[in-house]
This record gives C-alpha cells, structure tokens and sequence, in this order.
C-alpha cells in the first residue's frame, strides 16, 4: 500500500476523528435512506420499507465497528480508546489504584534508586571516546596484594620505550589546595598530570586549550579547570580562560575548561583544577621523588593501540617497568623485592581503582537482589488484588464474550489497564528513584561537601525503570486477563469457590510475603542494635557538643616556624570565643577519617623489645588542654604546657595500656633510645583510637609546639555551650581574624563525624528497616485483600449463620482464623529462614549474635501485630453482614 | 438472480469495486448495483463488506470521495477511481488473468 495516502489517512483519523466519524455516520444514513427510498420505489410502504432496509442493512454499530476497525490508525485509536476506559475504571476504586500504584511505586523507586547508585559506582563507563581501550597499572608481590600507585622512573621508562600504547599518563592527587581567585580564598581539590593526559583520553576543552606534553615542564605555571568547578566557582563565564589565580599563594594562569560531563579517572574522587606534574616543585615543599624507583606514588594510566590485547601491552609493560627495579636495586634486599613484585594491567573502561567502588560494590550487588524479590512480591501482591478485582467483573467479562467480543480484544484491554497502572507507578517510581539514590548516597558518601559522583538520570537508567515497570505489568496484568477471559464462562457466572488450586496459590504468596517480610524485619532489628550498641561504647572521652574544624598554614603560604606559630595564635584566640569552655588541637580527630598514624616503639624505660616483638603504637601530636577538652582523664603525671618547648628536652605522654610495658611507674622513665628518647610526663586513660568500634590501643601523645615544624595540618577542637551555629559564626570571626588567609575545612560536631564513621551501618540499618517495613506494608495489603475476597465470597455462609443466631465474635474469630494459618506458616519459615540469612551479615553486627533475641522478638511482634490488624478490618467487616441483606443477594 | 451464494476473497472484492467504478463515480449502494450487474448475479456484496473496502482502498489511495445530491436530491457520497486506482485496476485485472491461466492450466492437465 502507498505510503504517503496511508499517512495522510492515519493523521486524519487520529487528528479528525470526529470529523471522520460523523462523516461515516452521514454516509450510513444516507445508505439507509436510500435503501428506503428503493424499496418504496419498489411498491413497498414506509414502514415495511424501513425494516428491510435496516435488517439489509445489517447491525449499524457491527457495521462502523468494521469500517473503523481497517482504518489506518485503528490500532491506536482502539489503543488510547482502552486507556481511556481504563484511566476512569481505576478511578471509581480509588483505594485498590492507590495501594497498587504505590506499592509498585515504591518497589520500582526503589530498585531504580539502588541501579542508579550501582550503575554510577560499578558500571558507567568513563565518558571519554573508546573508554574499553584504556588500561590502568597496578603492581603486587607474591601474596596477591596490589598496590596502585607506583614509582615514577617506572613510568617515565615505559612512556619511552613501549610499542603497545597510544598514550599513556600518569597522576597523583594533591588533595586540598588553597585557590584564590579576586582575592578570596577557597579549598579546592588538586591534581598533577603529566603531559599526555588530555590527549589520551581524547578530550576537548570546553573552553580555551587543555594541558599537553609542552606544560609538563619545570616552572610552567599553568593549570585547567574542571567543569563542575568553572560552573561553581567561576559561573561558567568565558573570562575564566587566562584567568589568574593563586594555589597556596603561588600564581598560575588557568588556559583551559575540561569539557563537560567529565569528573577524574577516579569514581568517586573528582578534582577542581589539574596542573602539570611539574609543577610540583613548585608547590610541594619536600624533595620531588622524580628518580626514586622504590617510592610508589602516581597513578598510571594508559591507552592500548587499535588491535593490542591486554596481555601484549601487560607483557611488555613488565619487562621495562622489572628492568627499572632490577637497574635501581641496590643490594640484594632490593634485588629480592625487584624480583618479587610485578606489574599488572586492567581494564580501566570505568575508570582506575576506586575506593567508593571497593566499598559499596558487593553491597549494592546485594541490595539490588533483595529489592529484586521484593519488587517480584509487589506485583505479585497487585496480581492478587487484580484477580479479586477480576472476580468482581467477571460477569461483565464473560457477557462480553457471549456477545461476540474477540478474547484478544477483551485481554488487550486488560492488559492497558495494567500498562495504565505501570506507567503511572513507574513514572513516580522514577521520581522516587531519583531523590532516592541522592539521600542514599549522601548518607553512604557523608564525608564529602559535595556528591562526588555524577547521578545523571542515564537512558540505561530510565530503560530499567521501563523494563521493570513493563515487565511487573506483564506479571499481574496478563495473568489474570487470560485467566478472566478463559473459555469456561459457566462455571464463572455461578460464582462458585474460585477453585481449591487458585485459593492455594493465594495462601502461599500471603505466606512467603511474610515470611521475607519477617527476614529483612529481624535483619533490621539487628542492624539497629549494632547501632546502638556502637553510639554507647565508652570510647573513653567525651563525645557531646564538641566543635571540630581544620586549617593548613601551608595553604596561607607559611612556612616553617611560622605554621606552628600560626595555630598557637589561633588557640589563644578561640579562647576568647563566646561560648567556648574549652580549646585545643590534634592532629588525629578522636574519630578521623584522615589521619591514622602509627609507629613502633623498642624500649620503654630499661625494657627492650627486640624487632619481632616491638610494641606497635598509635600517635597523636596534641596542643596542651587536649585531655581536658575532651574528657579524657590525666591517671598520673602531668599535661603538656609551656614548659614544653622547642629548646626542652623531648617528652610524651602515655596511654594505660603503653603504661602496662613499663616496669613500675612509667612517668620519669624514658621511651625509645638515643637522641630520639622521650621522657614520659604523664599517662592518660585509654581511649577508642580514631574509629569508636576498634578496641584500646597502645597510643603515644607528642606535645604540638615542641616541633619546630608540622607537616600534619591539625584540627582544632572546641567544647562549647549554647548553640553550635552560633558559636560558629564566632569561631570562624576568629579565624580570620587571626589570618586572612587561613581557610577552615571539614568542619563538624564530634557527634556528627562520629555518626559519618558509621555510615556503612546506618545505610545498613536504614534500608533494611525501609525495605522491611515496605514488604511488610505488601504483606498485609495482601492478606487484606485476600480476606476481603474471601468475606465476600463467603457472604451467604456468614449472613447464615448470623440468622441462625451466631454473635458478631464468633463471625471475627471465623475471619481471624483463616488468616492465622497463612500468617503463622510465614512466620515460622521467615523465622527458619533468618536463621540461615543472617550468617550473611555476621560481620557486620557489633556487639550482639546473630540470633539475638531481642531482635527476633520484637521483629516478630511487629509482624503479628501488623497482620492481625490487617486481618481484623475484614473480620470486622464480616461480623457487620446483615443477614437480610446477605441472604437476598445471590 | 442466482440464489447460490459464493464466498468472495477480499482481494477480488477490490478488484470489483475498483471495476465497478471504472465507467464513473457511484454511491455505495450504485457500486453494489454495480457489482450485482456485471458479475451478472452472482456477486450481491452487503453493506457489510462492502463499506470497509471501500473506506480501505480510499484510504491506500485508489479512490477518492466528496458528497454530492444524489438522484432523490438526498447528499450521498461518491466515490471515483484515482489515476493510480485506475493503474492498480490494471495491475490486478493482469494478476488476476495470469492466476486463472495457471489454475486452468493445472486443471487440465
């Protein structure tokens, strides 16, 4: 058939439909009179005429149903015309769409929302032209772990003589920077890379030029800019290329903007400004490692040429980078190490090693699983319903079917209005998705100022929701329309039982949905008393309104014994903050996520301990005040002070246990040997080092303003009273008053960062409570609905009874029971199975086993509880049944 | 009139209609009439069949329509053959000579 009329034709039946019909209407009746006419013509009277006319003429509906029905387009009008029909019979049982639509919804935002996450952490590719042809280094020793940074005469060896690659570059993140820009000063994420680093990821700046191989020079101050921060702190003006600005007070001039949509090589760690790995040295105070071949600290990426496997390019990069180790060993304990240790090469298409990945990946894999079923339980859940709700138009169904209507039809217009259903519920779905996997990873990522993944609403995202949302619609829609439509239209109009098998199959999801319900429930009240039990630990200090923020002198430019000087002047003036009981500073925050600093100690006071044996300590380099402020007890000795100063001979201070390692009283004694021996002042109680879940350790305190240098940037920590916002504003007032140019980071309430340390556990805690509470929520919908279903189906049978004098009570109780068989089979095999679940998540309880009662306990009355209420509304139902009425209506 | 009622395949009900309006336009009913009196009897086409085939071949474009009185002064509507209806009359009549060939052919042998 031509084209071109057919389209015409299909825009003028969709677009003129009406026009269309009343021409078709016009034509026929015009037939009709015309028919008339002829016969009368013939001799016949009026009315004889007409009643042949219309028996010639046939059904007119039959007629311009046949005519429509081959228009072009009539796929599509049929199409909107079931939505329609559908859209309004939802509407007239808004309890049953509101219950479907938002479970569903839930169970696809949901799932969509944990995709979203494991898409951007696991699966994105890195948005740079053929992402699988790029490969990242590693390099192990014979015990299978892999270090990913890696010494850089290595690199600059296989830059000049591989064959295999198109480009390789190399990295290294120099974190916080302080960028000034007009003036105003702002922490800012830094990175150093070498020249090729643009061009092999086949990038294009968005505005001016990107770096190459030329900036990769000694002295060339230049840097880019990455497009998030061009968009933030520049406002995305044309100016920012040529613009001069300062990195810890040493001027660069910004040449270029990334493009867009591109975060790092790193997922989960995006950078502001990249410079040239250079431009080190003119940043960094230490000795640049350029020819150090055993000190690993760069990133190294590179680019396969067409047609290069892997396992070339890995083969040839070992032999350069083992030659580089074996020319640089010195001595047969390098030697050894050269020997032991090779390089390794991955696929890099997501990006090089990422830390956020490690961490969530295998929990995401399995929460995806877990919303997986309880999805599957969802539309299960609306298949039940429907099929309730089938029963009720089940006359309406059947009459249609006598009259002629197609089985085909009748079904295509059942499955619209479940594809109604599903796309409502999948487009809030999305919607929820989308807010959802924010929270989420806010809560999972708490230590960042800003998400550092891009959770862009992906195609193969909104595909997902689609597939979920249409493959849900298929699972209750289809089902129960070809059981509706089936040829056996007798046995339906009497309305008899519903069949022993189907009536099975209802009681068996009722019970599995609380039997999962009952697993996720106990696994929450698990999670959530490991919880608990971590907040009530006795760290050993005190943890309530504690104010905690960072400076780095270095980033204001200072230098030597000027930094030390700088955060002495700063404690003096946070002293006079209003509101501030007490000031002090660390290095390692009582609970830090930066800092964890250890060291070995070999004698303490006349005992020695020899290599194998050494005591292995934790550090902290602490200001005077810094027990008191935090609540740690002094058990003997004395605090640090003024008397502790650089020209003073070196002391420190001890926790208990370190104390235990002495002979007698360790204050007096002396630790360590040589000129590097301390005496030890003082012995505090034992604390929870950095992280509140790990036990006492051996911790050594080193008094702040005794060095003459500090390269650790400290953090300040305040308790104060009244509020933190206020006292705030004044801390802040103070910083810059004591220097223009310091700028405070990470600032926090100890409760705050210490609830940040346990993000894993709360997220933990979090969903399994949310997805628990929502299978539990589908349970009772269903065990609900099924009741309902079977109230009415046994109406006469009660109405019976009733007039045959049974109370109201009884009626419930007859309700009740029915249900308590279904709900107790759950229970008993949730219960059996968590026994089983929970060995899966051992290693992540704190303080309680996995088959603790109280949790079991509690999730189980919850459950009761929940589905004796759901049961109780039908049963209350039933006991109202008017007899008369009951037994009228058959 | 012949009373035998043979099963039209919809492929040659097309061919009909666009035969029957190969002379001149014509209403929906004078196409029947139409029909009725070249195959001599022995197609009568009901409204029924007759109306989706003419709404389809208007619709690939081989007959058009516009109302107009008809011979009682009532508006009727008239359909008549495109140039391409009147091509693909041409088309189908030789399809439809070389399939009668061939079956004749077949049954002789």
């Amino acid at each position: 058939m031509p084209l071109i009329p057919r389209m015409l034709s299909l825009w003028r039946n969709i677009v003129h439909r009406d026009r269309v019909d009343r021409d078709l209407d016009d034509e026929v009746q015009a037939l009709f009179e015309m028919l008339v006419q002829e016969k009368m013509r013939a001799g016949l009277t009026a009315a004889d005429a007409r009643r042949l006319a219309s028996i010639q003429l046939g059904q007119v509906d039959a007629l311009k149903g046949n005519v429509r029905d081959v228009r072009a387009g009539a796929l599509i009008s049929a199409f909107f015309r079931d939505v329609r029909f559908g859209v309004r019979l939802l509407a007239r049982s808004p309890v049953f769409t509101v219950f479907a639509i938002a479970s569903l919804a839930l169970g696809i935002g949901a799932t969509t929302a944990i995709f979203t996450l494991f898409d951007a952490v696991v699966l994105r590719k890195l948005p740079v032209p053929e992402p699988d042809r790029l490969v990242v280094a590693s390099f192990g020793g014979p015990r299978g772990r892999f270090n990913h940074s890696l010494p850089y005469p290595h690199f600059e060896r296989i830059e000049e003589r591989n064959t295999t690659l198109d480009g390789l570059f190399a990295t290294y993140p120099f974190g916080r920077v302080t960028l000034t820009v007009d003036g105003k000063p702002e922490i800012a994420e830094g990175i150093y890379v070498t020249g090729d680093y643009y061009r092999t990821l086949r990038l294009t700046p968005a505005l001016g030029r990107l770096l190459g191989p030329d900036d990769d020079r000694p002295g060339r101050a230049v840097a880019v800019l990455s497009h998030a921060y061009w968009q933030r702190r520049f406002a995305g003006r044309p100016a920012a290329g040529g613009a001069a600005v300062s990195l810890n007070g040493v001027p660069f001039t910004v040449v270029g903007v990334e493009p867009e949509g591109f975060a790092g090589t790193e997922v989960g760690r995006s950078y502001d400004i990249s410079v040239p790995m250079r431009a080190l040295e003119l940043l960094s105070e230490g000795k640049p490692l350029w020819n150090e071949a055993f000190a690993t600290w760069i990133y190294m990426m590179g680019r396969m040429k067409p047609g290069i496997s892997i396992s070339e390019a890995e083969a040839e990069m070992r032999t350069i980078f083992a030659q580089v180790s074996l020319d640089a060993a010195r001595g047969p304990g390098q030697e050894r190490l050269a020997r032991a240790h090779q390089l390794r090469l991955e696929s890099a298409a997501t990006g090089s090693h990422s830390d956020l990945r490690v961490a969530y990946e295998r929990w995401l894999r399995m929460l995806l699983m877990v919303l997986g079923a309880v999805l599957l339980l969802a539309s299960l859940n609306v298949a039940t319903l429907m099929l309730s709700r089938g029963d009720t138009r089940q006359r309406e169904i059947t009459t249609r079917l006598a009259l002629g209507a197609g089985r085909w039809q009748i079904v295509r217009q059942l499955l619209t209005e479940a594809l109604v259903l599903a796309g409502i519920a999948g487009a809030l779905g999305l919607a929820l998705a989308s807010w959802g996997s924010h929270t989420l990873l806010r809560i999972a990522v708490p230590a960042s100022d800003r998400l550092p993944i891009d959770l862009v609403l992906h195609y193969r995202i909104v595909a997902f929701t689609a597939a979920v949302a249409l493959l849900t619609c298929v699972l209750f829609g289809l089902i129960p329309a070809i059981r509706a439509t089936s040829p056996r239209p007798f046995l339906a109009t009497r309305q008899i039982g519903g069949g022993r098998r189907r009536r099975l199959v209802d009681r068996v999801l009722v019970a599995s949905q609380v039997a999962l319900s009952l697993v996720l429930l106990v696994a929450a009240g698990l999670f959530l008393r490991t919880l608990d039990n971590i907040w009530a630990l006795d760290t050993g200090y005190e943890r309530d309104n504690v104010l905690m923020f960072s400076v780095d002198a270095r980033l204001a430019g200072k230098r030597g014994a000027e930094v030390p000087n700088t955060y002495r002047q700063l404690l003096e003036t946070l002293r006079g903050v209003p509101g501030a009981r007490s000031v002090t500073a660390s290095v390692v925050r009582p609970v830090s996520d930066s800092y964890y600093l250890i060291d070995s100690v070999r004698q303490a006071g006349e005992r020695s301990f020899p290599d194998d044996q050494r005591i292995r300590v934790a550090f902290n380099i602490v200001a005077p005040g810094y027990f008191s402020t935090l609540g740690i007890p002094l058990l003997a000795g004395r605090d640090f002070d003024h008397r502790d100063s650089p020209n003073a001979p070196k002391v420190v201070i001890v926790s208990e246990r370190m104390a235990q390692h002495f002979d007698g009283h360790p204050v007096g004694q002396r630790i360590g040997s040589g000129p590097d021996a301390r005496e030890v002042i003082g012995v505090v109680k034992d604390i929870r080092y950095a992280n509140v879940k790990d036990a006492p350790r051996e911790v050594l305190y080193f008094p702040m303003f005794q060095a003459r240098s500090l390269s650790f940037w400290p953090t300040f920590e305040i308790r104060y009273t009244g509020a933190a916002s206020d006292v705030l504003r004044s801390i802040r007032e103070a910083v810059s008053r004591t220097d223009s140019g310091l700028t405070m980071f990470r600032v926090r309430t100890l409760e705050a960062q210490t609830q940040d340390s346990l993000s894993r556990e709360r997220l933990l805690a979090m969903l399994t409570s949310y997805v628990g509470g929502f299978a539990l929520l589908l349970a009772c919908i269903g065990l609900y609905g099924l009741m309902t279903c079977r109230v009415t189906q046994r109406t006469a049978e009660i109405g019976l009874r009733m007039a045959m004098g049974a109370r109201p009570a009884t009626v419930r109780w007859l309700v009740i029971r029915d249900a308590t068989a279904m709900v107790l089979a759950g229970a008993v095999a949730g219960l059996l199975a968590s026994f089983g679940a929970v060995r899966l998540v051992e290693t992540q309880l704190f303080g309680i086993a996995p088959h603790d009662a109280v949790a079991l306990g509690s999730a189980t009355l919850v459950l009761l509880g929940a589905a004796f209420a759901a049961a109780f509304l039908p049963a209350r139902r039933a006991s109202r049944i008017d007899p008369m009425v009951a037994l009228r209506c058959e | 009139m012949s009373e035998h009622r043979t099963t039209l395949l919809q492929g040659t009900l097309d061919l009909l209609i666009l035969k029957a309006l190969a002379a001149g336009e014509l209403h929906g009913l004078g196409v029947s009439r139409r029909i009725e009196q070249i195959t001599r009897g022995t197609f009568v086409v009901q409204p029924g069949s007759l109306f989706p085939a003419l709404h389809r071949l208007e619709e690939a474009g081989w007959l058009t329509s516009r109302w107009q009185p008809s011979e009682n002064n009532r508006r009727a509507k008239y359909y008549e053959l495109t140039r391409a209806g009147r091509r693909q009359l041409g088309e189908e009549t030789a399809e439809w000579n070389r399939i009668s060939l061939a079956i004749a052919r077949a049954l002789e042998a």
